[in-house]
């Protein structure tokens, strides 16, 4: 069997696979149907400092090929997850990621803070909210607020620091360099395209929020562009998401250039989604001959 | 909770609009509660989500699930279309479920595709003195009324079974008669909004069955949270897969 693990900015992942956030919550729920150990990483559920309450329901529905979803970044509290489940998380061998948000620079900062004495291997942070300073864009769509944030948040953080690009940009490159630039230690990429679902018998929107974010196989492609293209332009490493459902679907972002991949949604579809795709990639890389998962990062032959 | 590959026994129409279908699911069926719900994965390759469908009835010695289950859009009509040999993947059981434990009088209510986990908490809790209030909309969409363990009224929409009212009419009227222990409820949001009203009203402790679109069924991803009120007025929210579905009257808020 290949060997599947990895040194992810210094910290060693047993396997490619993470837990995207948000899907995952903080790993009990799936721990109860598999040891989560069998994981290489889990990013845990978006986290502030003081929580959020979210939106009302309905939270989200199914799509084409996907869902949309509002919840709207529900969570207890950086407090209340240190406190609570991190103790819990560190008795697994798994890689805890600590995504996080704010809602202006100071507080981005101060999140980063607030994990440095604990143990957390990795920050991932999400820069898709809303900047209440900048008229409501959120924080990850101008390249120049990109460098912003990510050069003062770096300051604050112990840990190595993922900034988690959004895709509702004219040119996410720009954005994945500006984080290089202000030091990001890796970016992840996709978090959710913004669309909308309409039911046309009640003549309403069907989420509370409106809008909500799509995921799930029907945004791969577009996910799989982005890391190509990414890819080429930085080297700093690429954890690579969106719609990854099976071990191929986790090789093809491999080879557009991510070391690492998230997988979301289809924890839904297959609530034994992670493991199975860690097992499946070890198959692929098997067949293909390769020793080391790693080898085939970025080997993907342009026409 | 467990995974399984369940096979299809039968796949049949219950009423109109309406099919039942009677998995071999022994793991389940072993750990089954009224008012629990299994997540069914759609048995094709293009729904990324999954349905939550309640338990209409479980026998634990043949280790089989009934279910009744609306052919409304897409996912369900797929589920509905199996034939007896086939398989599909489910979840379960999942959630809390009723609990009648201590009551001597249950008044069980159920509105349309609601009257089914309202059947599996009849054979779980009836009693001599329990009595249950169905609603349909006519009498081709009736069903779980024949071999019911307690005294059933059923009413219509169009009259053409019992009288034509909303549900809620018949309850209280039986309510004049003899106040039960508990009321169990599960249907449209309108029919339980009116029975919470209810219950909170005459102070009978109601549990309520709710449904709300689901993720991971299992807790981990927050997206069928609802609102729950606590007595000092505060709020939060929870999750209907996880402390839910069966939730007390008392908490729920029917408008947000
Ligand atoms: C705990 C629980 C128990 C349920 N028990 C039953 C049952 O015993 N029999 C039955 O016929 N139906 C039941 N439902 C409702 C059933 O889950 C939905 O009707 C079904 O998911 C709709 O899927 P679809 O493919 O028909 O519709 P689509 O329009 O294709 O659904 C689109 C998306 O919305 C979701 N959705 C749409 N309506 C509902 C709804 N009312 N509740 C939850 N999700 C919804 C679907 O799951 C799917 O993700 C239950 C729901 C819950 C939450
Ligand atoms: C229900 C749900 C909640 C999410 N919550 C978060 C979150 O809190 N923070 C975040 O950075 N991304 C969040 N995401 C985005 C996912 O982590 C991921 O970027 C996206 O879903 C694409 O991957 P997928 O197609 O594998 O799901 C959420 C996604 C879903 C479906
Ligand atoms: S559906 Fe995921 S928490 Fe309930």
């Amino acid at each position: 069997m290949a060997d599947l693990s990895l040194n992810l900015c210094g910290v060693h992942l047993k396997n490619p696979i993470i837990a995207a956030s948000g899907t995952f919550g903080f790993g009990r729920e799936y721990d109860e149907l598999y040891g989560i150990s069998a994981l290489g990483g889990i990013s845990v559920k978006g986290l502030c400092l003081g929580g959020r309450m979210g939106n009302p329901p309905s939270r989200l529905t199914e799509t084409p090929s996907g869902m949309l979803n509002c919840v709207g970044l529900q969570n207890p509290g950086i407090e209340s997850f240190i406190e609570h489940d991190l103790p819990w998380l560190l008795t697994k061998d798994v890689a805890v990621i600590a995504n996080f948000f704010g809602t202006s620079i100071d507080t981005y900062c101060q999140a980063a803070e607030a994990f440095a004495p604990t143990g957390v291997h990795m920050l991932e942070m999400n820069i898709s909210c809303p900047n209440v300073h900048d008229g409501g864009v959120a924080f990850g769509v101008k390249p120049e607020s990109v460098y912003e944030i990510t050069k003062a948040v770096k300051q604050h953080a112990k840990q190595p620091l993922i900034v988690k690009l959004t895709p509702n940009v004219s040119d996410i490159t720009e954005n994945a360099l500006a984080a290089q630039e202000a030091g990001a230690d890796a970016i992840s990429l996709i978090n959710t395209l913004t669309g909308i679902a309409v039911d046309v018998h009640r003549r309403k929107m069907i989420l509370s929020n409106n809008t909500g974010g799509l995921s799930g196989p029907a945004v791969r492609p577009v996910a799989l562009r982005m890391v190509w293209q990414c890819a080429k332009k930085v080297s700093i490493p690429i954890i690579g998401l969106g719609g990854i459902e099976s071990g191929e679907d986790a090789a093809a972002f491999m080879l557009c250039g991510a070391q690492a991949v998230q997988v979301g949604t289809a924890n839904f579809t297959d609530p034994f989604a992670c493991p199975r795709i860690a097992r499946e990639l070890g198959e692929y890389c098997d067949a293909q001959g390769v020793a080391n998962a790693q080898e085939i990062v970025g080997t993907l032959k342009s026409y | 909770m467990q995974e399984i590959r369940a096979k299809v026994l039968s796949c049949e129409p219950l009423a109109a609009g309406l099919i039942r279908i009677i998995l071999h699911a022994p793991e389940i069926a072993a750990q089954a509660k009224a008012g629990q719900f299994i997540h069914m994965l759609v048995p094709d390759h293009a729904h990324v989500l999954r349905r939550p469908i309640s338990l209409m009835a479980f026998d634990k010695e043949a280790g089989t699930l009934t279910l009744a289950i609306q052919p409304k859009g897409s996912g369900t009509q797929i589920i509905c279309a199996m034939k007896p040999g086939d398989e599909i993947t489910c979840l379960g059981p999942l959630g809390t479920g009723f609990d009648g434990a201590g009551a001597q009088t249950i008044y069980f209510v159920g509105g349309g595709v609601g009257v089914a986990p309202i059947c599996g908490a009849m054979d779980a809790y009836a009693t001599e003195t329990s009595h249950a209030f169905f609603g349909f909309r006519g009498a081709q969409y009736a069903y779980g009324m024949t071999q019911a363990p307690c005294a059933v009224s059923a009413v219509s929409d169009d009259g053409t079974l019992g009288e034509k009212a909303l549900v809620t009419k018949p309850l209280l009227e039986k309510i004049g008669e003899k106040r039960p222990d508990l009321i169990m409820a599960c249907g449209p949001t309108p029919m339980l909004a009116a029975v919470q009203k209810i219950a909170l009203e005459q102070g009978i402790p109601c549990q309520l069955s709710l449904e709300e679109r689901m993720g991971c069924a299992i807790g981990a991803c927050l997206g069928c949270n609802v609102k729950i009120v606590a007595e000092d007025g505060s709020w939060t929210y929870q999750r209907v897969c996880k402390d839910g579905p069966v939730f007390d009257a008392k908490v729920v808020d029917m408008h947000g």
